[in-house]
C-alpha cells in the first residue's frame, strides 16, 4: 500500500529536490530501493543519495560492486519480482556497460514475454558537460535512448520537476531512463511545486512569445531562456518550451507553439547530427508545414568528443551566445 | 511437474525411481528437439533454433532438483531448461509455429520461451544476458521471506563473456539464492571450449577461486547431475550462490542453419551419441515395460503438441505492436491517448 507523504517543501536545490523525491516514494513504498556505487555511506558521488542509508538502512540503500552489468540485470530482476528499484549509474557515460541489460532485456521483456513481465526500474544517469569531467564523463545520451522502443525518457530541466518528475518515474511499471545534468545538482534554489501537473507528461512552456519558438529539455533550457532574456532587448520575443520527456515527446505543444510564432530553433546538448532534435524538427516540417515562415534551425552539441575544461567545451556543447546567434539567424531569414 | 502430468495422461503410472523420471524427461525433451527438426526440415517452421538434443542430462538433472515455485532463466538453447521446468511441449512447440498458444504469444520464437506461471522467466537471445535476471529475482523472493531460489542456465561461451563472473560476484555479495548452470558443451558456435578455458571442468576451478560453491559433474551421468544439483539446490535454499559446471555434448550443429562440417569432422555428434548416449545409459536400471509405456507416452505427447500448435491461430497483425509499455494509454508512438 502507498502511503501519501508529500506535506509540501521549501525551495531546493536540484540536487536535493532528487533526493527528496528519492526519500518520499521509499518512504511510501516499501518496494522501492536504490542500487548503485557509492550510494551509501557517501551518499553517491553528487550527493544524491547522502542519508539515505541512515534513514532506511543497507537492505534499500545498497551499496553496489563496481559492475553496472550486472547490477543492473540484478536491478531488473527484482523489478520482474515487485521491486521498484532505482539504479544510479555514477555517471551516464558508464551506462554503456550496463547498454545490454536496458536495451536488450529491460526496455523488451515486456514485449518479448507477450506482457507476463513488467521492467519498474528507474536508470538515473548524471549526464552532459558544464563540471569539467572530460570525454568520457560528459556525454549526453539522450538521443540513444530516445531511439529505444521499450524505454521513457525523462529530462527535467529544475528542480521543482526533478521532484516530481523522479516521484512519478518511480510509480511506473515501465523502465525509465532519468537524466539529471550534473551541472544542474548545485544550481539555484527552486520552490517545489505544491502538486505535480495535472498532466505529467505534457511539454512547459516556460516563457511565453509570439516571434520564435525555441524547443528544449534538460540544462539546456535554462540556456534558451538566458538567450531568450537577452535577445528581447533587440525587440525578439522568443517562446521557450521545456519537452520535460523526450520520450513520449510532447510535439503537439510544440505545434501549438509553432502555429502562433511560425518559427522554430531546436536545442539539445545531445549530439546534433542524428539527434532527438532532429525529430522535433522532422515532425513540424511534417505536421505544421504550412505555419512555418523559416527554415528550423537546430543548435545541439558538435560532433565531437567533449574536451576537458569549459572553454574548450564551449566550443562543442550549444552556449547562449550560439542558441542567440542561431535565433537572429533564423528571424532574419 | 507440468511434464510428468502430461506423460500421466497416457497411462505411464508412476515414475517410481529418479532413473525412470529422468529417463522421461530426457526422452521427452529430446523428442521435443527432434519434432521441432523434422518440423524445420519440412520447411513447416522457418528461422532458427538451437538443439539440445544429447544434452538433456543437464536439464532434466537440474530441473528434478527443484521446486514448482523455483525461477529458472535460460539461454538461446532453452527448450529442454523449459520443459523441464513445467513448460508444455505445445507451449514450446507452438512458440515455434508463432501461434498464440505458444508461450510468448508466438512473438518470441525458439529463444524467447517464457511462462512465467511454471517459474519459467525464460530464455534470453543474448548469451550471458539472463543472469542478473535470475538472481535479482531470486534474491527479492528471499526478501519476501520465501525459499525459493533461482537457477540461471548459461552456456560455456557466456561464461568468456566478463557477465557470468559479474553476476556470480554481485549475487554473491548480496547474497542472491541462485545457483549458476554452466552447460559446458564443448562449444561456441564454431570456437571449442577447451581452447578457450582449458580440459571441462576448468571453468569451476575459476569459480572456486572465487569462493564460491562450485561443483563440475560429467553430464554422461544423469543421476550424478541430479545429486550434485540437489546438493547444490540445498545449499542454495540456506540463501546463497553456488555454481555448477555440467559437461554435455552438442550433438547437433550451434544451430539448425549451422555449417558446422566447416569446423568439425561430420557425424561426430552422432558418433557420440551412439557410444555416450546418457538416456540410454539410464535404460539398465528401468525395466523394458516401463521403458516402452514411458517411450509411448512421450510419443503421444509429443504428438499431441504437434498437433495443438500446428493447429494454433496465427496471431492478429494489429497484435504486432500491443504491450510495450504497461503504463495505461502509453501506445508504441507516445501519442496523445495519455494526455
Ligand atoms: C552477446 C552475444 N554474443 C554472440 C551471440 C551469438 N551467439 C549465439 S549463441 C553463441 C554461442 C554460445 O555458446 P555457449 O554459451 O557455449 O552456448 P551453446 O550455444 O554452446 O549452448 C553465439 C556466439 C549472442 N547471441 N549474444
Ligand atoms: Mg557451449
Amino acid at each position: 500500500m502507498r502511503r501519501e507523504v508529500w506535506a509540501g517543501m521549501a525551495a531546493l536545490r536540484f540536487v536535493d529536490a532528487v533526493r527528496q523525491a528519492l526519500a518520499d516514494e521509499m518512504e511510501a513504498d516499501e518496494s522501492v530501493i536504490l542500487m548503485g556505487e557509492e550510494v551509501g555511506p557517501l551518499g553517491g558521488v553528487f550527493t544524491v543519495t547522502r542519508d539515505l542509508i541512515e534513514r532506511f538502512g543497507p537492505d534499500r540503500v545498497m551499496d553496489a560492486p563496481l559492475a553496472e552489468a550486472s547490477f543492473t540485470g540484478f536491478a531488473l530482476g527484482a523489478a520482474t519480482e515487485g521491486m521498484r528499484p532505482v539504479v544510479e549509474i555514477m555517471f551516464s557515460d558508464f551506462v554503456m556497460i550496463a547498454m545490454d541489460q536496458i536495451v536488450n532485456h529491460a526496455a523488451k521483456l515486456r514485449y518479448m514475454t507477450n506482457e507476463q513481465f513488467d521492467v519498474p526500474i528507474v536508470v538515473r544517469l548524471p549526464g552532459g558537460g558544464g563540471s569539467n569531467h572530460g570525454p568520457q564523463h560528459s556525454q549526453s545520451f539522450e538521443s540513444w535512448f530516445a531511439h529505444t522502443p521499450g524505454l521513457i525518457v525523462a529530462m527535467p530541466s529544475n528542480p521543482s520537476d526533478g521532484y516530481w518528475m523522479m516521484r512519478h518515474a518511480i510509480q511506473l511499471n515501465d523502465p525509465v531512463i532519468f537524466l539529471e545534468n550534473k551541472a544542474m545538482y548545485f544550481g539555484a534554489e527552486q520552490e517545489v511545486a505544491d502538486e505535480p501537473p495535472a498532466d505529467p507528461w505534457a511539454a512547459a512552456v516556460p516563457r511565453e512569445g509570439s516571434d520564435l519558438t525555441i524547443v528544449s529539455a534538460g540544462r539546456m533550457v535554462g540556456r534558451c531562456l538566458s538567450a531568450a532574456e537577452s535577445i528581447s532587448t533587440r525587440g525578439i520575443d522568443c517562446e521557450v518550451i521545456d519537452l520535460r520527456y523526450l520520450w513520449p515527446m510532447d510535439v503537439d505543444t510544440v505545434f501549438t507553439s509553432v502555429a502562433k510564432t511560425s518559427r522554430l530553433l531546436v536545442v539539445s546538448e545531445a549530439v546534433e547530427f542524428c539527434g532527438w532534435s532532429g525529430e522535433v524538427a522532422s515532425r513540424v516540417a511534417k505536421d505544421a508545414f504550412t505555419s512555418l515562415d523559416a527554415p528550423i534551425f537546430r543548435v545541439g552539441a558538435l560532433r565531437c568528443p567533449i574536451p576537458v575544461g569549459v572553454a574548450l567545451e564551449d566550443e562543442i556543447i550549444p552556449t547562449v551566445e550560439r542558441i542567440e546567434q542561431a535565433v537572429v539567424d533564423c528571424m532574419d531569414f | 511437474m507440468r511434464w510428468a502430468q502430461d506423460l500421466r495422461r497416457h497411462s505411464v503410472g508412476d515414475l517410481a525411481t529418479v532413473e525412470e523420471q529422468l529417463f522421461a524427461l530426457m526422452l521427452l525433451i529430446r523428442s521435443v528437439e527432434a519434432a521441432i527438426e523434422r518440423t524445420h526440415r519440412a520447411a513447416k517452421i522457418t528461422g532458427s533454433f538451437h538443439s539440445s538434443l544429447g544434452q538433456e542430462s543437464c536439464a532434466a538433472g537440474v530441473s528434478l532438483a527443484l521446486r514448482d515455485d523455483d525461477i529458472v532463466t535460460s539461454n538461446h538453447r532453452g527448450h529442454g531448461h523449459a520443459v523441464g521446468k513445467g513448460v508444455s511441449a505445445e507451449a514450446v512447440i507452438a512458440e515455434m509455429f508463432r501461434r498464440t498458444n505458444g508461450s510468448s504469444g508466438g512473438r518470441g520464437g525458439s529463444m524467447h520461451i517464457h511462462n512465467r506461471s511454471v517459474g519459467f522467466y525464460g530464455e534470453t537471445a543474448i548469451v550471458g544476458g539472463g543472469l542478473g535476471w535470475a538472481s535479482g529475482a531470486a534474491w527479492t523472493r528471499k526478501r519476501h521471506g520465501s525459499d525459493a531460489i533461482a537457477v540461471a542456465y548459461a552456456g560455456d561461451g557466456a561464461f568468456a563473456n566478463g557477465i557470468f563472473a559479474e553476476a556470480i560476484r554481485v549475487a554473491d555479495f548480496w547474497e542472491a539464492p541462485c545457483l549458476f548452470v554452466c552447460e559446458n558443451n564443448g562449444w561456441a558456435h564454431s570456437m571449442p571450449s577447451d581452447g578457450v578455458f582449458g580440459p571441462a571442468g576448468s571453468i569451476t576451478n575459476v569459480v572456486s577461486a572465487m569462493n564460491v560453491r562450485s561443483e563440475f559433474v560429467d553430464g554422461r551421468d544423469a543421476v550424478k547431475v541430479y545429486e550434485t544439483g540437489c546438493e547444490l539446490v540445498e545449499y542454495v535454499r540456506t540463501g546463497k550462490p553456488a555454481f555448477i559446471e555440467v559437461a554435455v555434448h552438442r550433438v547437433k550443429a550451434h544451430s539448425v542453419n549451422d555449417a558446422d562440417y566447416r569446423y568439425r569432422p561430420k557425424n561426430e555428434g552422432a558418433e557420440w551419441l551412439r557410444e555416450y548416449d546418457p538416456i540410454n545409459s539410464l535404460r539398465a536400471s528401468i525395466r523394458v515395460e516401463q521403458q516402452h509405456a514411458i517411450e509411448s507416452a512421450v510419443s503421444a505427447v509429443v504428438d499431441e503438441a504437434l498437433e495443438a500448435a500446428s493447429n494454433g491461430a496465427l496471431p492478429e497483425t494489429s497484435d504486432a505492436l500491443r504491450g510495450i509499455y504497461a503504463t495505461r494509454g502509453l501506445g508504441w508512438d507516445g501519442r496523445a491517448e495519455i494526455r
